[in-house]
Formats: structure tokens, sequence, C-alpha cells
């Protein structure tokens, strides 16, 4: 019983942080084949920059530094400071397995959650649902497991990172990690 | 008299009633054994959703929608980009989906404007699956089951039209047409009629032996009665459909209508066409007599004479029917035997299967089976394979295979086996174990990582040639693939590259244990030889072993082992076994953030560069080459922000090739990444880590309009703490920020 007033917490962050999230900017850019490939190789380049910036870079964040935005100076590796968003089709998933949850639906609600993972395999919130179905089913190692996974694509997002730590501190509490519990409560404090 | 009469009488009775038996005993067993059926992964619609517009069109007539005007229930209608389109509902196992119309346009390889105009609003639907297979029962052949409701009606037309025009009307026999052959019979002083009902043909196959004696034709009359007596026409039908003997294989025979479709054509039995469909039925007569590869003069004649029938018949049109006796016998070249497309993918299904259920269940129970295939995956797969592996040049006997994954599910997308995608022989994605060669290096630069203290990705790391002399006495000397040596390169560059020498140097620095350790962590389960050419890739491992240990690395260290099946269902819908996504940590996130940099350089500047000749430039990709010995085999092991790729290019008797990774396995690769919309590979800069401007030669952090100055990620606290500015500071940092601005 104990245990379940504890999690209740975890999911009501996750859903604050679910009700709160909009499409961010994450993950790489779309490419449709449509767009022409490159006809002859082009070779690596040491200065100028691609039509459209894939990310942002630290450096180039325009609400820190306007004056420092521009392209990318080299076609240099890629990365995001964030994973997705959720697209209102996953949103609807993500919704229906809630409701399904409440029946006691746990594997009809893993279903529809997998399928919004399919759709949005790049966004914190589905892998942190996803745990939270699991620690429904009380199979707590692979609820920390999607916990730690959706923690993977938090990136610099603190709402999803708080909810997420706290979501790990409840797992391993209840898997009687008490040290690791710890562990993550400071981290969500720590933000 | 009366009493011979009366004896005669019950033993006639006896003997019925022992047919009667024998034929509802191996009618029902024929009848009810049903195969499992293998579906596609369903088609998810959503505004966003990434497909191209012939992709799509594709994925609807996979799934058996036909074109039109889009009104009816699994029809289509298509202007340009515009879809409209009304499903048939189906029933899935985690929920029935009902039927709709949706209407939705594709504009950049996106779904757009998705709306339900009839039926309940969602804003995600899912299509019917394509049926991509089954597992049949095999008494010795392999078997297409066909229902009736599935056959074009033009079929069983012409077959009654042919051979027994009052089918739907008889009781089993047809005294008048008995009659009739008798006279003839008596006319010629032989049997050149058969007077048979389908009836009577189906019970001739299904029970009797070939020879023509009389009493065998009593048994025959006599069981066909009782077959009417207790089935349905249609059943009798189809059951006749799936049971009639068309041709020979060697020792196989080859029964029914489905498989001879695709036994002579190469196509499914419902896409025929008029003339296929007469000769198929003109070869009831006499399967080896008129055999269309062995005797194609005949065949053609038997076929003009059934298209004449259905002229007749009033089932075609004259000048249908002067256009279809026109035109050839096309026979596929190779005869096919299964309805079978992906019987790579089928194989790997199955083998998975096997896991949890029994073969004969498997065959006969009907179970629903529904795989992760995702047709348009699969068809760029099998294009780039098809498409590139000729012209690579070189012998005849190149082989290769390509296996492709959804990057954060581990679902198998696609599966090539071989050169040839139909062919159901050996299936090198799963049973080729190659050498694997440098696709082993980011797993050592991997282990290296993950001591932040002693390794970043500028670690100066040593290209320079070394030997290694064992106990026993041998001696073992590495080389880099172009013989040269540079000297100190960091340890990025090293990687991307694929230097041997560094790569050794480091692996034996970190023990070849501790490098065996990472791979079994990553999913290998294959054994791993702990000698130190594994640094160079001595170990080896199938294709979608291969696919397995990259997950981990696309994944930012997550193992996510790799399925095909989502659902396994019995014949009612009532879920047997779900398959359900996993994910495990197995590696820092923060190392292998680092290892995904050094692999996207690979892609910019070093050894899979060539990728951009067929890639967009704007599609982000991280991957790695490998190349073994005298280019036995040629890999390639990448991913973008949604998919996972291995492919393998090599000969199957494991002769040398001209071939490395980059010439041979990355066209195959590129060619496949080229066809499908998706996303770049970008990954989420994990807790712990952070970008530096860094001049590596120097080993100190700079200024980002340096010379040299790159933009690597650190494990926090292993950054370098020395600053170098440059020369020419105000000069060149004018310059940089002009470069910005005109690009």
């Amino acid at each position: 019983m104990k245990i379940k007033t504890t999690f209740r917490a975890g999911a009501m962050i996750t859903l604050l942080a679910l009700a709160g999230c909009a499409s961010g900017p994450g993950g790489g850019i779309y490419v449709p084949v449509g767009a022409e490939p490159a006809k002859a190789p082009e070779p690596p380049r040491t200065s100028g920059g691609e039509g459209e910036a894939p990310v942002w870079r630290k450096s180039e964040q325009p609400d820190v530094e306007p004056a420092e935005q521009k392209p990318p100076r080299t076609s240099s590796p890629s990365y995001s400071e964030a994973g997705d968003g959720l697209s209102p089709a996953a949103l609807s998933l993500v919704r229906e397995a809630d409701g399904l949850l409440r029946q006691g639906d746990i594997s009809g609600a893993i279903a529809q959650l997998e399928r919004a993972q399919r759709i949005a395999p790049r966004s914190a919130e589905i892998y942190f649902k996803l745990s939270e179905a699991y620690v429904a089913s009380d199979q707590l190692g692979s609820a920390e497991q999607f916990t730690l996974k959706g923690l993977s694509l938090a990136g610099n997002n603190t709402r999803l990172q708080r909810a997420g730590w706290l979501l790990l501190a409840d797992i391993r509490r209840a898997r009687g990690n008490v040290a690791g519990a710890s562990q993550a409560e400071a981290r969500a404090a720590a933000l | 008299m009366f009493r011979l009469f009366a004896i005669g009488l019950v033993l006639l009775a006896g003997w019925t009633v022992y047919l009667d038996a024998v034929v509802t005993d191996r009618f029902e067993g024929r009848r009810f054994e049903v195969p499992s059926r293998v579906y596609a992964r369903p088609l998810e619609l959503f505004e966003g959703a990434s497909i191209t517009a012939g992709a799509l069109e594709r994925e609807l007539q996979l799934s058996g929608f036909h074109k039109g005007a889009g009104e009816k229930p699994g029809s289509y209608q298509r202007n340009g980009g515009r879809f409209l389109i009304s499903t048939r509902g189906f029933s899935f196992p985690d929920g029935d989906e009902p039927a709709r119309k949706v209407s939705l346009a594709i504009a950049g390889d996106r779904v757009r404007e998705f709306s339900v105009v009839k039926g309940k609003a969602a804003p995600i639907i899912r299509l019917e699956p394509a049926r991509i297979g089954g597992i049949y029962p095999a008494h010795k052949e392999d078997r297409v089951l066909v229902e009736l409701g599935q056959v074009p009606a033009l079929l069983p037309a012409t077959l009654m039209a042919v051979e027994d025009r009052n089918f739907y009307d008889h009781f089993g026999i047809a005294p008048l047409s008995i009659g009739r052959a008798m006279l003839a019979n008596i006319r010629a002083g032989r049997i050149v009629q058969g007077g048979s009902t389908l009836t009577q043909q189906l019970v001739k196959n299904l029970f009797l032996t070939r020879d023509q004696t009389l009493l065998r034709k009593a048994n025959e009359a006599l069981m066909s009665v009782l077959l009417e007596l207790h089935y349905e026409k249609d059943d009798i039908l189809e059951t006749y459909l799936n049971e009639v003997y068309l041709g020979q294989a060697g020792t196989r025979s080859i029964h029914g209508f489905g498989l001879a479709s695709q036994f002579y054509f190469g196509q499914s039995l419902r896409d025929l066409d008029v003339h296929q469909i007469a000769l198929l039925v003109g070869m009831v007569k006499g399967a080896s007599y008129y055999n269309p590869r062995r005797n194609p003069e005949r065949a053609t004649e038997r076929r003009n004479l059934v298209i004449s029938e259905m002229e007749q018949a009033g089932l075609i049109e004259p000048g249908r029917a002067a256009r279809a006796r026109g035109l050839p016998l096309g026979i596929s070249e190779r005869p096919s035997y299964s309805e079978n497309r992906y019987p790579a993918y089928i194989d790997l299904v199955r083998r998975h299967l096997a896991r949890d259920y029994r073969e004969e269940d498997l065959r006969s129970e009907g179970l629903r089976i529904f795989t992760t295939l995702d047709p348009a995956i699969q068809y760029a797969a099998e294009f780039a394979v098809t498409d590139t592996v000729p012209r690579l040049g070189g012998s005849e006997s190149l082989q290769a295979t390509l296996v492709v994954t959804s990057k954060d599910s581990g679902e198998v997308l696609a599966l090539v086996g071989g050169k040839d995608p139909r062919f159901s022989g050996f299936n090198r994605a799963l049973d080729a174990n190659r050498q694997i060669g440098s696709l082993i290096k980011p797993f050592i630069y991997l282990s290296a990582l993950q001591r932040p203290e002693r390794y970043t990705l500028m670690t100066p790391v040593l290209d320079k040639s070394f030997t290694l002399e064992f106990d026993d006495g041998r001696r073992w000397q590495p080389k880099n693939y172009d013989g040269e040596e540079r000297g100190e390169v960091p340890l990025h560059k090293a990687l991307s590259h694929s230097y041997n020498l560094p790569a050794v140097r480091v692996g034996l620095d970190i023990g070849v244990d501790v490098v065996a350790e990472t791979l079994m962590a990553f999913g290998v389960d294959t054994p791993i030889s702990r000698y130190p050419s594994m640094l160079l890739g001595s170990v080896s491992m199938s294709p979608i072993t291969v696919a397995q240990m990259y997950q981990g690395l696309a994944t930012s260290g997550f193992n996510t082992p790799l399925r095909t099946i989502r659902e396994v269902t019995d014949a009612s819908g009532k879920a047997l076994s779900r398959y359900s996504l996993e994910v495990e940590q197995v590696a820092d996130p923060a190392a292998v953030h680092l290892v995904q940099y050094a692999m996207q350089e690979t892609m910019q500047e070093g050894t899979g560069r060539s990728a951009y000749n067929t890639v967009s430039r704007q599609l982000t990709l991280a991957g790695k080459t490998g190349t073994t010995d005298d280019g036995r085999d040629s890999w390639f092991a990448g991913f973008s922000g949604d998919l996972l790729a291995v492919a393998w290019v090599g000969r199957d008797d494991n002769g040398a090739t001209a071939l490395t990774g980059a010439s041979g396995a990355l066209p195959v690769w590129s060619r496949f990444m080229a066809q499908v919309p998706q996303h770049g590979f970008s990954p989420v800069v994990p807790d712990g880590v952070n970008y530096h401007w860094v001049n590596t030669r120097r080993q100190a952090l700079t200024d980002e309009y340096c010379d040299n100055a790159r933009l690597l990620p650190f494990i926090a606290g292993s950054e370098p703490t020395q600053t170098v500015s440059c020369s020419g500071t105000l000069e060149r940092r004018i310059r940089g920020w002009f470069e910005g601005l005109f690009q």
C-alpha cells in the first residue's frame, strides 16, 4: 500500500510533465527523399554552413547571445540539447494508455504506449509512462530501465529531468536500493 | 436370389458406412488444417507520419486495397499527393480498429492535412496489415492455401465452364455426362472422355489411386455422393481449388491453384490475368501433357481452347478473348515455390516462434502472427541490394545482405538474405558467420572512453607498427590497411579513419577481456576469441548479431533485444503471446556519446564519407566500415535518427574480392538510406557531457575561430585545462564572423 502511494507522486509528476510539454526542437532534422541527393562527392568542409542548422549549438543559443547565431561552421557531428516532444497523435495514444491503466488493463496500456513509442521514439515522456505501467504490473526492473532510458532523452529539460530522477528514486527505494534512491533524489534536488 | 440381393445390400451398406467415415475423416482433416497467417506491421497514419506517396500506394495495394473512388471499404483514390482511403476495419490483438474514411495529402514525404471524413474521429489510425505469408501444413509439399472468397471469380467460373457446367446443380455425379462419356469411349474403343464432375475429381485426388478400373469408378461415384451429402458446394469447390494436381517439380508435386500460380507465373493467384487463368484451368486435364515449360505449343493450344470456352460461356468479351489468345504464355523463367515474398524475414520469424510454439501448431492451428516487417523499408532494402550488387563489379558470385532495424525499438523492419531476395535458400543475414573486421573498433574505443581519466576523444594514440610475440614464439605484426604510419593521432581520428595500429594499441592497453566483455554486454551471444587479433575483428558474427550489437551504440548504451514479432493470437483473436519492448542500460551513455561523435565523423571526414555521394548532406548519419583480409568481407554498420542498418558484401566461398567496406557494403547501405525519408542522427547530449572548442594538436581549449579548432564532447572532468589562443586573433575573428554572415 505504501509503495502505491509513493508511486502516485511519481506518476503525478510525470503527468504534470506530460500536460505541460510541447513539441520541442529536439531530434535530427527530417530529410525527405524528395530532396535531390548530392550528385558529386563534396570534399570535407573546413568552413561554411549548411542550408539549415540541424540543431542549436551551445554557443549559438539565441536567447543567450543573439549576435553569435549563425549556421554551423563545419559539417561537424550533430547533437541535440533535448529529445522530441509529443505529437498530438502520440499524445492521444498516451492518453488512451492512461485510461487503460486506470481500468487496470496494464498490458493494454503497454501496447498503446509501445505504439506511441514507435511514432515518438525520442520522447522521454513515453519512456516514463512505460515505466509507470511496469510499476503498476510490479515489474520494477523493467520500470527502472525505462526510467533510465527516458532520462537519457531528457537533455536540458529540467522539468523532465526532475520527474525522471524522482521516479527513479521511488522505484529504487521500492526495490530496496536505498543508496541508489538517495542518489537519484539528490540529482532531482540539484536541478 | 433374394437372399443374395439382401447380402449384397448389407455389404453395400457396410461398405457405404466405411466409405462415409473415410470421406468425412480425410476431408475434415484437410479442411481444418488452417495455416498460421503472418502479417506485416500495420501502417499508422497520422499528421506528420513519414512516408512517400509511392510507398503509401504500394502499402495500400499490398494490404489488398483497390484503386477507385475510395468510397467502398477497402478502396482508395489517389490524385497526385492526395489520398482518400476507405479502410475495412480490423481486429488487432489490442483492440478493434473500426472502418473509416480518411483524407490526407503527402507533402515532403510526410502525411499532411490528415482527417477522418467518416467514422470515429481519431488523430491516428491503423490500416489493415498486409498478409506477408503463412506457415502452411506440409504433406511433403508446400501449399499456398486459397480461400474461395479471395480467388478471382473468373477462376471458378472458368473451371466450371470447362470441367463441370452443372456443378452447382448435381449431387456429386452427373449420370448424363457419364453416359455421354461411356458412349464416346465405346465408339473410340478406349477411354477418351472422363465425364467426371469436380466432386469426383476431388474424390479421386483425395482418396483414390489413379488407375481407371470399374470398381474404382464405383467407389468414386459413391464417395462423391457421400461428400455432397455432408458438405456445401462452396466447401467442395474450395478444397478442389487447393487439391487439384497441376504439375511436378522434381519429387514434389504441385497441388492447388495458389501454389501453381506461384510455380508457373511467380505471381499471386489474385493478380492473374485472363490468359493465365485459362492456362491453369486448361492444365487440369493433364498437367504434364500440357506442361507449359516443356510443351509450350501444346499448352498454348489448350489455353486458347479454354479462352474460347470462356468466351462462349459469356465470361469474357470477344475482344478480350482475342487479346488474351494473342498473348504469350507468360511463364516465369524460374519456378518459384512459395507465395512467400520475404523468405529471409519469414525464416527469422519462424526461428523466433520456435522458441515458444510447436511446429505443428504453427502449421495447423490458424494462429495470427503480427510481425514488425515494414513493407516500405523492405522494398527499399531489396532495391538497394538488387540494384547495387551487380554494379560493384568483380565476380558473379558476389553476395550481399542487409538488415534494417528501428533504432529505438529494436524491431527488425527488413531483412534481405542474398542478392536474390525471393530465393528462400541460405539465409546469409542469419547464418553467414563472417569476420567483422573494423566493425569491432567502436567497442574498443568505447571500452577505453569509459575510463575518462585515461582516454578522451582528444587523447593522442600511436599509429606506429609493433610486433607482439607470444609465449610459444609466434609473432604478430598488425598493419594499417594502407600500409602507412602516421605517428600520434587523436583518438577520434583514429576511429573515424579506421587506423588499425592505434586500435590494437588501445585495445591491448585496456585489455582484450574488457573489450570482449563490452561486446557481450551489447548482446553478442556467440563465443568471442580472446586473442589479440580479435582487436582487428577476427571474431565471426552473422549480420543480425552485428545489428544487435550496434543497437546499443545507436541508442546511447541501451541494449534493445531485436524483435520480429509483436503479438501472436489464436484464430479467434485471443492473445497468446506478446513480445514487448525491452531496454537495458549496458554502457555509460556519456562514453557512448563520444563514440557516436567519432562515428558521425566517419561519415563526414572518414572512411564512410562516400555515403554522401548518394545520401543528402542534410541527413546526419553515424557508422563504421569493416573490411577483412583480401576483401573477403565488406561490412558497413550505421544509423540515422530512425533506422539502423547493417550491410555485408562478400562471397559464399569466403573468396577474396577487390572490395573494402567503403566500396562494397557502403554503396548498398547508402543506396538504402537515400530512399527512405527519415530523421538525421542527432543524439541528445547526456548528463555529464560538455562540448568544448579544442585544439587537438596542442591538447588544449581554444577559441572557436582558431585554426584547427574542433568542437568535441568531453565527459565532465576530462576536458583539457590549458587554453591556447591563436595568433592574429582580431583579424581572424573578424574573418570568421564574415564567413558566417555571408553563407
